[in-house]
């Protein structure tokens, strides 16, 4: 049992289609208005059915007031780090705080090679990921005097101006599944960001994940805990109990209970398409989790 | 040197990072200025400024109708790819307000300082021109075969296109050397430098390399348009070039309009008295003088890229396109050609779509086809028409989609008026809080116009009879363009006839329909072992002719050989009382071996909600035969079983009428064919062995629903409409569409000598 106590946050993960065009949009003012806390869209540049992510959310973060945003996760070989940071922190300006960086260090690299991206290896991406976030992170800080140096293997800068600021401290989510994406998460990302339909064997396969991360947290001299771990869920709402988030609300919110109560998992992000699921999620699946979470917690 | 661009007003506005909220106010002050655009400037490596890509996508949100673009991207930082994908999406998420401002990327070190390359200028103008090949490949959707480009600086291996943007996003370019004018002579659609930084002579000598360099490459020089960014200072006292009042600024700007033809100014300005003051004082002034000094040089439309020139179709002349179908019409050059030129079953090139959002539009465009009536002319409405005649080959597609309207005339007698490009999962949706629901077909998806005007063979006919059989008036447009009312009082006649043979005789812009009460339906889904085909056909017929009206049913099977034969028949039970659904659906259940069952109470609209929205992207074309058909006879039911088993059939589909369908009399619409029980489809490969296979069973049948039907032979005309009917029908073609022009869903007039005689079109 690993709880780390983080507060439950309920997103939504839509398909960005291209047609129509508001598909996205729509879904995502559905998704503030009925109270979830987080809109994210997948990041695949090669695919032209899909609107372009950063655009999307550039767009959606002006249509809407309140709910934060996050790409989940966007596309590191097809985005330049120091381009995509100014980009992140402008957003992050312009919206009053309500961008997160959501980031992965690539999958599809037959399809990123054709858009003109470099093919790295799974090792060399997780290095070419690592030298990012850090010269992310270091144009993002403007309390340190002089330009940006990074002289990676994958990326460098050299003199960079640092800055615009982002408005609030964007936490930095990696999806990661192999153990040296997890040890860089554990190292480097203010949270996890794995998928449940690519965990092996389901939400048991966490337990191990997160001892990965957590080791090299500690290793790295942070607590395990400063990694917010997430979940991007999917599942089926119907009137009978029969799987796993198979079922009527009270079931999802045991199931989803029990996630953040064994592995801690604290942010559940469910991919839906339709404004029925994104309102009985924010409306009965929420609620009902916080409540199961909150009185076991006060057991512990 | 004038090049006829309208004049056109913009404003420059510093993308301030510690102040974000007085840019956005700026970016929608000049919009409420009446500010044709407005634009920001791109240095990815400049901190004080935020990232112009996402300001844009933040503004697009914060904006309504003016147009947006960077004044210029540094194309060094942005890749070309994602760049062109990025465009698309804003394009489409703004409304088509998008223009892409590109320039080769100065700062040089700044550039690399941020991982870019850092090219120099030369490379730089090189690289500049390789992603402007990108980016145009990207977007252009209209080709659809992937994108491979190989340059020095760029790759790009079989990518696919798309997303299709919103409109022909314009590449404006900022330049000052020959190389880069030279660049945009051959491939941009604007000039966009900015004063401050040109010379005297700069203008002339600009635009003549450009213009040399457009006619080299085969394009009009009018193509390009000529853009400049402008800055001055208004004061009370004349003074130097642009600082003095409102009218010295005319005066000084107006010559850049009549003698070096700039068709676009863009105020570089963050002072909100400045900005408005030009709006106000300036810009309606300079139009005026414009139009004064250069009266009638304006064009009316801008002049399309010679490469887009280049996929018009022969015998359609673009330029006599009516002014008012202006931003309706798509030619095979447009990005968004590729969605509209196929439908779901067949695969067009139309040289000319035209999307009227009026009925005035719908009588323009048949005015316009009516000119050309040596090309063909289809009318689409949802283009998921089996027969696929909703679009051709080098004609005219006249795309009703924007006429989509749904609304409740009279509560209490339930009159309803929809028009002809709404769907029919649509339709449903609408009338279902109402507690209404309009028999439609059996996918929600398809149109109501091509539906509505043939019949209407849906889950609700054996109750309540076909759709067209609930019409009470149209509002349509006939050849002559004329706009009429045909119901059973006005045109009488032609009421008749659009109730069946609709497509003969124009086009519907509005149908009145008196839809019925439907309570939620019962609605199962049964998966069978149907080894037994004959056997199964003649058992599901049986038991569908013997119940009650309440029940529809639509049998589906599609035959592959060494596999088991799978059936799928879909009941909708007209009855929200559990028991009355169990009765009809429990004679059924027992057919055959099931495989798998589902059974719900719901709203028709639920069932009907089976479609995305989407486009169509059908080829070739479709091959089916049809016929309508008393009973599932033990002989039909094994010449049927042979026909499966031969492999020449990959669809095959009866549908239950009967019931209301046959209350009506034959010759109260001009669908006539009503005592058949039965509606068979079958769709094949191919065309001659589908037909002979089919042709030994016609025997059986007695008439044809035409919307099924795609075999061009004579004769089924003939058995889609029984000989009083189709007489009846030619004689009032006679009348109300004397030159044929509505002749491609299907010919009433197949022999008219007077039809001009189809030409040969260019591909």
């Amino acid at each position: 049992m690993t709880d780390y106590g983080h507060d439950l946050c309920f997103g939504a993960f839509i398909t960005p289609r291209a047609q129509p065009p508001h598909h996205a949009v729509e879904l995502s003012l559905v998704a503030e208005q009925v109270g979830l806390d987080l809109v994210t869209f997948q990041d695949h540049p090669y695919q032209p059915a899909f609107l372009d992510t950063w655009t999307l959310l550039s767009y959606v973060a002006s249509r809407t007031r309140s709910i934060r945003l996050a790409g989940n996760v966007l596309n590191l070989p097809l985005r330049q780090p120091a381009v995509l940071a100014r980009a992140v922190a402008s957003l992050d300006r312009l919206s009053g705080g309500r961008i997160e960086l959501g980031i992965g260090a690539g999958a599809f690299w037959d399809a990123i090679e054709a858009m003109g991206g470099r093919r790295l290896s799974a090792g060399q991406a997780v290095v070419a990921l690592e030298e990012a976030i850090t010269i992310i992170r270091e144009l993002w800080d403007t309390s340190q005097r002089g330009g940006v140096r990074v002289n990676g293997t994958y990326y460098q800068v050299s003199g960079a101006k640092r800055g615009p600021a982002p408005a609030h401290n964007v936490e930095i989510w990696i999806g990661a599944y192999k153990p040296r994406m997890l040890q860089l998460t554990g190292r480097l990302g203010d949270g996890w960001l794995p998928s449940l339909s690519y965990l092996p064997g389901g939400t048991a396969a966490l337990e191990e994940m997160n001892r990965i991360i957590d080791e090299a947290a500690v290793a790295a001299g942070r607590s395990p805990s400063a990694v917010r771990r997430m979940l991007n869920i999917n599942g089926q709402f119907s009137s009978v109990s029969q799987s796993f988030l198979v079922g009527p609300p009270e079931k999802w919110a045991e199931d989803l209970a029990d996630v953040t109560l064994r592995y801690g998992i604290s942010t559940f992000i469910l991919a839906a398409d339709d404004p029925y699921s994104l309102e009985l999620f924010a409306r009965e699946v929420a609620p009902a989790t916080r409540e199961i979470v909150a009185a076991e917690r006060a057991k512990a | 040197m004038h090049y006829g661009h309208p004049l056109e007003f913009g404003t420059f506005i510093t993308p301030r990072s510690d102040s974000p909220e007085s840019v956005v106010a700026l970016a929608r002050r000049s919009e409420e200025l009446g500010y044709d655009l407005v634009t920001f400037q791109d240095h990815p490596y400049q901190p004080a400024h935020l990232d112009t890509w996402t300001l844009l996508s933040w503004v697009a949100g914060q904006t309504e109708r003016i147009r947006i673009a960077a004044n210029v991207h540094n194309i060094q930082l942005r890749d070309p790819t994602v760049l062109a994908r990025s465009a698309a999406s804003l394009d489409l998420l703004s409304g088509g307000r998008l223009s892409l401002g590109l320039g080769a990327g100065a700062y040089q070190m700044a550039v690399a300082a941020m991982g870019g390359r850092g090219l120099r200028a030369g490379q730089a103008v090189e690289a500049l021109e390789e992603a402007i090949d990108i980016i145009r490949g990207i977007l252009d959707t209209a080709d659809s075969a992937p994108l491979s480009f190989h340059g020095t600086y760029y790759r790009v291996s079989r990518v696919q296109r798309g997303p299709v943007p919103a409109h022909d996003i314009p590449i404006w370019i900022g330049a000052r050397q020959p190389r880069m004018l030279r660049l945009i002579g051959r491939k941009a659609d604007g000039w966009l430098p900015s004063l401050p930084f040109l010379q005297p002579g700069d203008l002339t000598a600009g635009n003549a390399i450009i213009d040399e360099a457009a006619r080299e490459a085969g394009r009009d020089p009018r193509e390009i348009r000529r853009l400049v960014n402008i800055a001055g200072r208004f004061a009370p006292e004349r003074g130097g070039f642009l600082e003095g009042p409102s009218v010295q600024w005319v005066e000084e700007l107006l010559p850049l309009v009549v003698e070096h033809g700039v068709g676009t100014f863009i105020l570089m300005s963050d002072d909100e008295r400045t900005i408005e003051q030009f709006a106000r004082e300036v810009a309606p002034a300079l139009r005026e003088a414009a139009e004064r000094e250069l009266a009638g040089a304006f064009l009316a439309r801008p002049i399309r890229r010679a490469s887009v020139r280049a996929r018009r179709r022969e015998g359609i002349d673009y330029d006599a396109i009516p002014e008012s179908l202006d931003g309706a019409v798509i030619e095979p050059g447009d990005p968004s050609y590729a969605r509209m030129r196929s439908t779901y079953f067949r695969g067009g090139s139309p040289g000319l779509v035209i999307q009227p959002g009026t009925t005035a539009e719908v009588a323009t465009a048949v005015a316009f086809a009516r000119a050309h009536r040596h090309v063909p002319l289809s009318i689409r409405s949802g283009g998921h028409g089996i027969r696929g005649r909703s679009t051709n080959d080098g004609g005219i597609v006249i795309n009703l989609s924007r006429l989509r309207a749904i609304e409740v005339l009279d509560r209490a007698t339930r009159r309803v008026r929809i028009e002809p490009g709404a769907r029919w999962m649509d339709v449903a949706a609408a009338l279902s809080p109402y507690g209404w629901a309009l028999t439609s077909g059996d996918y929600g998806g398809v149109g109501v116009g091509g539906l509505a005007t043939a019949g209407g063979i849906g889950f609700l006919g054996r109750k309540h009879g076909l759709t067209i059989d609930h019409l009470r008036a149209v509002e349509m447009v006939l050849a002559d363009g004329a706009v009429v009312r045909a119901s059973d009082d006005e045109n009488p006649d032609l009421f008749w006839a659009v109730r069946g043979a609709g497509a003969g005789f124009g086009i519907v812009t509005s149908f009145e329909f008196e839809v019925p009460e439907v309570s939620n339906v019962g609605w199962a889904q049964l998966l069978f072992d149907a080894s037994d085909i004959a056997g199964f056909l003649e058992r599901w017929g049986a038991i569908v002719e013997a119940s009650p009206r309440e029940l529809t049913s639509f049998l589906i099977t599609s035959p592959r050989r060494g596999q088991p034969t799978i059936a799928f028949v879909l009941a909708m039970v007209a009855s929200d009382n559990p028991e009355t659904i169990v009765r009809c659906l429990q004679p059924l259940v027992n057919i055959a071996p099931l495989y798998d069952q589902s059974a719900i109470i719901a709203p028709y609209a639920t069932v009907m909600a089976n479609a995305q929205s989407g486009d169509y992207y059908g080829r070739g074309e479709p091959i089916t035969r049809s016929g309508l058909i008393e009973h599932i006879t033990p002989e039909f039911a094994a010449d049927a079983e042979r026909l499966l088993r031969s492999g020449l059939i990959y669809f095959f589909q009866i549908r239950a009428v009967g019931g209301a369908v046959s209350d009506v009399p034959p010759d109260a619409t001009a669908y006539a064919n009503r005592s058949a029980n039965f509606s068979v489809l079958a769709l094949g490969a191919h065309r001659a062995r589908l037909d002979a296979a089919w042709d030994q069973i016609q025997y059986h049948f007695n008439g044809l629903y035409l919307a099924f039907e795609t075999d061009p032979r004579p004769e089924r005309l003939a058995e889609a409409f029984p000989p009083p009917t189709l007489e009846r029908l030619r004689r009032l073609k006679a009348r109300y569409d004397p030159e044929n022009l509505f002749r491609d869903s299907f010919d009433l007039n197949p022999e008219d000598a007077s039809r001009p005689a189809p030409v040969e079109t260019g591909s």
